[in-house]
């Protein structure tokens, strides 16, 4: 088998044209323009740079129509440009992949530092209601395999699916063996074959229907159906039990790295789909009398979890890029002494 | 004798009525492009139309073939991506000013720079309709509207200029002049390059009747008469419809 020493960026491009990328579309913006970069060698795949991330994702959900597999990559700032359009492809039901190579924010932040700020923005950043697939593995080799299972589960869902990453583990190099994994087939013909319309509007049957309250939940329902379907196929994530353990430290992408340092003390739990979550993560919890989450953010996923387990969790707040083990083990320390012992309810 | 209504395979007759007002010209541009396509003989499965947002938006809806609705200014790139992925694609964008040429502007100088193989078709009515009737990018110098009281203080777009600077193929017509209306559009679909119909279309119920039409008839007979054919020049001027030479094609 073929291995590789291999940047994070460049393992998604490797994994990317083994699952049938037929087009890219994006801006450069750092820490993700190294895929833009790698892209415009390949011969096979069509590349386009356009004028920025709103063209970029349209130009993807145009293509991703037209009957090719697509792809997209950006960092924060572009994201939050796609976010209109993402709606759009929820909406159309587009095959696609968006990579989110996150670094500080808001704004233009701190452009060469890793972030995991943009959790929420990635799950809810467009207007209305649709229900994403996102991964975020945590190594160079994760970054390959799961850009195979964001384009197998787009072309399952017909929905667009993010792939997180971040300005630490795109740049980091590592060892990757270039397997093969199963490659799902577009089941949808491309335009040019048929009479139907895509539209945003709310539709029922290819037509808009504008004021059926009716006909949007009904189609809401059945967006949600087919992305959750679809997520049970990828329920991705990487628990470490610790039977001598009373707290379950909470990681995912960077920081779930350095927080492998602390598996002989406390259990981990690390979820790679981290939407829709994943429900043994309820199961876990429950063995354990304190949960923490650590994250490079405010604390975006954190809430999640406590709206998932129906409990207090404790919070290691770490924006800024930095990723430091002594300031993780103090900030586990101080919490623990504030943390009130706590009962499952589930 | 030649079937005059050929033409209707084109559209979804069991779609109509459009949600267009009584006086709009958009259902002339919807016609005059059915028409090229039958004049050109094209196959259903070999032409696409993408459309934007607004009044215009509601147009590829009506086609039956393949159709886009996108967001709000993002037809031009999203047909790039249609284009670039299947290039023996016929794809037209049917949209209007607002769409083309204020939210979706950047686009558009950009697709002129690629000269991307594209028709794009504008329905220009001078106001945003859909949304009551603001100030559009191609409002006149001057002229009242919702959020121009005191009349309009911005020039209007000179879309022609844009289109041009990148030598790709721009002409001019009015929903008066139909027979002139479809040969634009079959003269821009022939183009090996990027092809920009501007469409000047009355908007009667939140344009016209604000600056003094009585009725969309009174609009078209503006248009027949201020507006004259030049289908040979190198730049129109304001009072010129026609087709533009495109150096080097």
């Amino acid at each position: 088998m073929l291995k590789q020493l291999l940047q994070g960026n460049q393992a998604i491009v490797q994994a990317a044209e083994r699952a049938g990328l037929g087009l890219f579309a994006g801006y450069p913006i750092t820490p993700a323009s190294e895929i833009l970069h790698e892209l415009v060698e390949r011969k096979d795949i069509k590349v386009l740079q356009m004028e920025d991330e709103i063209a970029s994702i349209n130009a993807c959900i145009g293509a991703s129509l037209a009957g090719l597999k697509v792809m997209t990559a950006t960092s924060g700032p572009g994201f939050s440009l796609m976010q209109e359009s993402i709606g759009l492809a929820h909406m159309m039901e587009i095959p696609m992949v968006i990579i989110d190579v996150q670094r500080v924010g808001p704004s233009t932040g701190m452009p060469t530092f890793p972030a995991q700020g943009d959790i929420i923005q990635a799950r809810h950043g467009s207007h209305g209601d649709y229900f994403p697939i996102i991964f975020y593995p945590n190594s160079v080799e994760e970054l390959y395999r799961y850009t195979f299972s964001a384009f197998n589960a787009a072309e399952e869902s017909l929905s667009p699916v993010i792939l997180l990453s971040d300005g630490y583990i795109s740049h980091l190099y590592e060892t990757v063996e270039l397997k093969d994994y199963p490659i799902a087939q577009r089941s949808r013909s491309p335009l040019g074959t048929s009479n139907r319309h895509f539209t945003g509007l709310t539709h029922r049957d290819s037509k808009p229907v504008t004021s059926s309250p009716e006909t949007h939940r009904d189609l809401l329902a059945q967006l949600q159906k087919k992305c959750m379907e679809t997520s049970r196929n990828y329920n991705f994530y990487e628990y470490m039990e610790n039977t001598e353990a009373d707290t379950l430290l909470i990681a995912f992408g960077a920081l779930s790295r350095a927080v492998y340092q602390f598996k002989d003390k406390y259990a981990l739990f690390r979820p790679i789909r981290l939407f829709p979550m994943t429900e043994e993560l309820k199961d876990v919890a429950s063995r354990y009398e304190h949960i923490v989450v650590l994250e490079m953010n405010a604390g975006q996923y954190c809430y999640q979890v406590e709206r998932l387990i129906h409990r207090e969790v404790g919070l290691v707040s770490l924006p800024g890029g930095q990723i430091d083990i002594k300031e993780i083990n103090d900030r586990l320390q101080g919490l623990r002494q504030k943390l009130p012992k706590q009962v499952s309810v589930s | 004798m030649e079937d005059t209504t050929r033409f209707k395979r084109f559209l979804k007759e069991g779609n109509l009525p459009t949600p267009w007002c009584p006086g709009c010209g958009n259902g002339q541009i919807l016609k005059s492009l059915a028409q090229a396509f039958e004049e050109l003989n094209f196959d259903k499965h070999q032409v696409v139309v993408v459309s934007g947002i607004g009044c215009a938006g509601r147009s590829a809806g009506f086609f039956d073939l393949d159709s886009v609705h996108t967001a709000h200014g993002r037809a031009i790139p999203l047909a790039e991506g249609i284009k670039t992925a299947n290039e023996n694609l016929k794809v037209v964008v049917s949209s209007g000013d607002g769409d083309l040429l204020g939210i979706g502007g950047n686009h558009l100088l950009h697709a002129t720079r690629r000269n991307t193989p594209i028709t794009i078709v504008c329905y220009s009515n001078e106001i945003y309709g859909m949304t009551g009737g603001q100030a559009s990018p191609t409002t006149r110098l001057n002229t009242k509207t919702l959020t121009t009281p005191e009349g309009n203080r911005d020039a209007p777009f000179n879309v022609q200029a844009i289109i041009k600077a990148h030598n790709c193929f721009y002409a001019r017509s009015t929903t008066f002049h139909l027979p002139h209306l479809k040969k634009c559009v079959v003269e821009a679909l022939r183009h090996p390059g990027l092809s920009f119909v501007d469409v000047i279309t009355q908007c009667i119920v939140n344009n016209g009747r604000r600056i003094g039409f009585k009725d969309a008839f009174e609009m078209l007979m503006y248009y027949k008469n201020n507006y004259k054919i030049n289908d040979n020049a190198e730049f129109l001027k304001d009072n010129e419809i026609g087709i533009t030479r495109c150096a080097g094609v």
